[in-house]
C-alpha cells in the first residue's frame, strides 16, 4: 500500500510542477480575493451630489461648505433649479441632490424652523441609506447650538426617488442581468473556437472553403439569441415575480444588451483563439468573471471602491452595463441620459471586435 | 494551361518552408499525375504534414512554388480548397452530431445546393456503405467507420484531389483493407490521392511513392523503380533470405563476414545484402560450419522497407559527415 501511495504521490507532484496554472489558481487567486475583499470599504464616499441653492446666502453657503468638507459627498454641480437636479439624478450623473429653499437664511436668523430637501437616488439602497444618514449628521451638527437653547432647528426632508421602499430586488436584479449576460457572452464565446481546436474539427474546417467571418458569425448568432432569451426571462421574472417596475424603454434595454454582448463575444473569441485547451479558456474567462461581479458596482456600490479598484472596474464592460440597466429600469433614463456610459461601452465594443478579428485572421492561417 | 499541366494533379517545384530558423521542407520538387494514388512516407516530424498544409493552401511556401489542379497554392488557396478533400489522422468530424448531420453540415460548408446535397448524400452513403449508421452519433462509431465517414464527408463535393493524412492509423486490418479498396475504386474514376502512411504494405499499394526524411524529399517513383535504385540493389550485390533456427545469432555471425554488406532479421529469417561473387552454396556451407541449422537460402527482391531503411541510413550518414 505504501509503495502505491509513494508512486502516486511522486507522480502527482510531477503533474503539479508541470502545470503551474493549477498551483497559481490555488495559491494566488485566494490572495487576490483576500486583498480585494479586505480593501473594499463598505462605507460610501464621494457620492456625486448636486446642490440646489435657492437661497444664495451666507447661511446656505455655510451649509454647502459643510457638505463639501464631508468625505461622503462630492459636489459636482451647483444650480438653482430643482428640475435640473432631478434630471442629473435620473441620468445617473448624480446620486443625491440637496435643495436649500429660498428664505433659508431668513428662517435661520429669525430663528424659525427651516427645511432642507434631500433627493436621493434610491436605486442603490445601501448608498441611499448612508447618504441620508450622512446629511442628517451634517444637519444635527449645525443644529447643536440651537438645541442647547431649545431653539428651532433645521429639518431634513428626504425624498427617495425611484425605489422609495428601498427594496434590494430593485437594485440587484438589473445588475444581475448584466452579470448573467456576461456569463453567457464570455463563457460561450470563449469555448467556441478552442473546443473545435481541441477536438481537431477546426483543422477540418480550415481545409474547407469556409469563410472566417461566416464561421464566427454563425457561431455567435445562437449565443446572441440565447443571451437575449435569458434576459427576457429574467426581465419577466423581475417584473412579475419580484414586482420591480420597468420604467424605461424595453426596446432600449434589448438594444443595450446587444451592444454589451458584442465586446463580450469579442473578448471570448480572443480568449478562444489564444487558449490551447478548453480548461485554459475556462480559467481565463472565470478570472474575468469574478472582478466583473465584485468591481462593477453589482454587489458593492462602485462609489465605495478604493481608487485602484475603481480604475480596474472602469475597464470592465459590466460596470457600464450595470449603470445602464439600472438607469433604464429604475429611473427611466433615456439614451441621451446614458450617453457617457453608452459611449464607453461602444468604444470597448469597437476595440474588442477589432482585436478579435485580428486574432481570428491569424488563427485561420 | 499546357497539355502537361492537365495531366498533373499536383506539381511542386523547389518548395522550401521555414519556421523561424527551422527548415520544415527543403527544396522539395515532385509531381503527381491525375488519377494516381501517391503515398508519402517518412518519419514523424520529417515534413509530411507541412507539405500537405502547403498543398491545401493553408501555409505559403517560403520559396518555390506549388500548384494543385493548376491553381497556385500561395494565391488561390480558397479555390483549391473548394476542389479538394482532406481526411486527417485524428477523427475530426463532430462526434456529437449524427452521421447524417455531419454529412449535411459539410455539404453546406462546401456550398452544395439542397437538391444536389441530397443526391451527393445518397451517393456517398452508398459508396461508403455507411447506410445502417446514418442516424447514429459519430462519436459512437468504431475507428474504421469513423474514417469512412470522414472520407465520405471529404467526398461530398466531388473533389478531384483527396489528401489523406495517415487515414488508417489505429484502425484494424480488415477496415484498412476495405478503405484501400474504396480508394482504388475512386482512383479508377480519376480522383487523385495524396496519402501519408507508416505502413509499408500500404506504400506497396500506391501507384507512386515518395520518401521524405529530415525535411528533404529523398526519392519519388513507383515502388518497383525505387527497389531498382542502384543504392538499394547495387549491380555488384544481391539480396538473400536465410531461414535458420537462430536468426539473432545468425545475424551477428553474418555481420562479421567480409562479403556481407548489411543484414537484418525478418521473422524466422535473416535478410542480407551480399556480394554477387558469393554463391548461396558457399554461404550455406559456412553457416553449417559455424554450427547453424540452415533450412533454406534463396535470392529475394528488395522490399520498400529495405528501400526506406537504406535511404534513411545513407541520409543520416551523409548528415553526420556534413556536420
Amino acid at each position: 500500500m505504501w509503495f502505491s501511495f509513494y508512486a502516486i504521490f511522486r507522480k502527482e507532484l510531477l503533474h503539479l510542477r508541470r502545470d503551474p496554472s493549477t498551483v497559481r489558481l490555488v495559491l494566488f487567486v485566494p490572495l487576490i480575493q483576500l486583498w480585494l475583499f479586505g480593501s473594499i470599504d463598505q462605507t460610501v464616499h464621494d457620492v456625486a451630489t448636486v446642490v440646489v441653492d435657492q437661497d444664495r446666502s451666507t447661511e446656505s453657503r455655510l451649509f454647502i461648505d459643510g457638505l463639501k468638507a464631508s468625505r461622503t459627498f462630492k459636489v459636482i454641480a451647483l444650480t438653482t433649479s430643482p428640475e435640473e437636479a432631478r434630471s442629473e439624478i435620473r441620468s445617473g450623473h448624480a446620486r443625491v441632490a440637496v435643495v436649500i429653499p429660498p428664505r433659508f437664511h431668513g428662517q435661520r436668523v429669525r430663528p424659525e424652523p427651516a427645511q432642507i430637501l434631500v433627493l436621493i437616488d434610491g436605486s442603490d439602497s445601501t448608498l441611499s441609506a448612508q447618504a441620508l444618514a450622512s446629511v442628517n449628521g451634517l444637519v444635527s451638527a449645525r443644529n447643536l447650538p440651537w438645541n442647547a437653547t431649545v431653539g428651532p432647528s433645521i429639518a431634513v426632508q428626504p425624498v427617495i426617488l425611484f425605489n422609495p421602499e428601498g427594496r434590494t430586488a430593485n437594485y440587484i436584479i438589473p445588475g444581475l442581468i448584466s452579470v448573467l449576460l456576461m456569463t453567457v457572452g464570455l463563457a460561450l464565446a470563449a469555448g467556441s473556437i478552442v473546443v473545435e481546436r481541441e477536438r481537431g474539427t477546426f483543422e477540418q474546417l480550415l481545409v474547407t472553403p469556409i469563410h472566417p467571418v461566416g464561421l464566427v458569425l454563425g457561431k455567435l448568432a445562437p449565443y446572441l439569441g440565447l443571451g437575449l432569451l435569458e434576459m427576457a426571462i429574467v426581465l419577466l421574472a423581475m417584473r412579475f415575480g419580484f414586482q420591480v417596475p420597468i420604467r424605461g424603454s424595453i426596446f432600449l434595454l434589448f438594444a443595450m444588451a446587444i451592444l454589451y454582448l458584442m465586446p463580450l463575444f469579442a473578448m471570448g473569441l480572443l480568449i478562444s483563439t489564444r487558449a490551447t485547451t478548453q480548461m485554459e479558456s475556462m480559467q481565463i474567462s472565470q478570472s474575468l468573471m469574478l472582478p466583473s461581479v465584485l468591481l462593477s458596482g453589482y454587489i458593492f456600490p462602485f462609489e465605495s471602491l478604493p481608487l485602484f479598484l475603481k480604475a480596474l472596474g472602469s475597464l470592465l464592460p459590466t460596470t457600464y452595463m450595470i449603470r445602464i440597466m439600472r438607469g433604464i429600469i429604475l429611473r427611466d433614463a433615456t439614451l441621451m441620459d446614458l450617453l457617457p456610459d453608452v459611449a464607453v461601452l461602444g468604444g470597448m465594443c469597437v476595440v474588442m471586435v477589432l482585436a478579435a478579428a485580428r486574432s481570428i485572421r491569424k488563427v485561420a492561417q | 494551361m499546357t497539355a502537361d499541366a492537365t495531366e498533373l494533379a499536383i506539381r511542386v517545384s523547389a518548395v522550401t518552408r521555414r519556421f523561424g530558423t527551422f527548415e520544415a521542407l527543403r527544396d522539395v520538387t515532385m509531381d503527381v499525375p491525375t488519377g494516381t494514388i501517391f503515398g508519402l512516407l517518412g518519419p514523424n516530424g520529417s515534413g509530411k504534414s507541412t507539405l500537405i498544409r502547403i498543398l491545401c493552401g493553408l501555409l505559403a511556401p517560403s520559396s518555390g512554388s506549388a500548384e494543385v489542379l493548376g491553381l497556385n497554392v500561395a494565391t488561390q488557396g480558397e479555390e483549391i480548397r473548394r476542389r479538394i478533400g482532406y481526411v486527417s489522422q485524428k477523427f475530426s468530424l463532430y462526434e456529437g452530431l449524427t452521421v447524417r448531420e455531419n454529412l449535411e453540415f459539410f455539404g453546406r460548408v462546401y456550398r452544395l445546393p439542397a437538391k444536389r446535397l441530397r443526391e451527393r448524400f445518397d451517393t456517398v452513403v452508398a459508396l461508403t456503405h455507411i447506410g445502417p449508421y446514418v442516424d447514429r452519433r459519430a462519436g459512437v462509431l468504431s475507428g474504421g467507420w469513423k474514417q469512412r465517414l470522414a472520407l465520405g464527408a471529404a467526398l461530398l463535393h466531388e473533389p478531384r484531389v483527396l489528401f489523406l493524412d495517415e487515414p488508417t492509423a489505429g484502425i484494424d486490418p480488415v477496415a484498412r483493407r476495405e478503405l484501400w479498396d474504396l480508394l482504388f475504386e475512386l482512383a479508377g474514376r480519376g480522383v487523385t490521392f495524396f496519402v501519408t502512411t507508416h505502413y509499408m504494405d500500404e506504400a506497396e499499394r500506391c501507384g507512386r511513392v515518395g520518401y521524405i526524411f529530415n525535411s528533404k524529399l529523398l526519392v519519388t517513383g513507383t515502388p518497383e523503380s525505387l527497389k531498382e535504385l542502384p543504392q538499394i540493389s547495387p549491380p555488384d550485390a544481391r539480396r538473400i533470405d536465410i531461414e535458420t533456427h537462430q536468426p539473432p545469432r545468425a545475424l551477428m555471425w553474418l555481420r562479421t563476414r567480409p562479403y556481407c554488406q548489411s543484414a537484418t532479421i525478418f521473422g524466422q529469417s535473416v535478410h542480407a545484402v551480399v556480394s554477387r561473387d558469393v554463391t548461396d552454396e558457399r554461404i550455406v556451407f559456412e553457416l553449417r560450419q559455424a554450427g547453424f541449422l540452415v533450412a533454406k537460402v534463396q535470392g529475394i527482391r528488395a522490399s520498400l522497407e529495405d528501400v526506406f531503411v537504406k535511404l534513411t541510413e545513407d541520409a543520416a550518414n551523409q548528415q553526420a559527415a556534413g556536420a
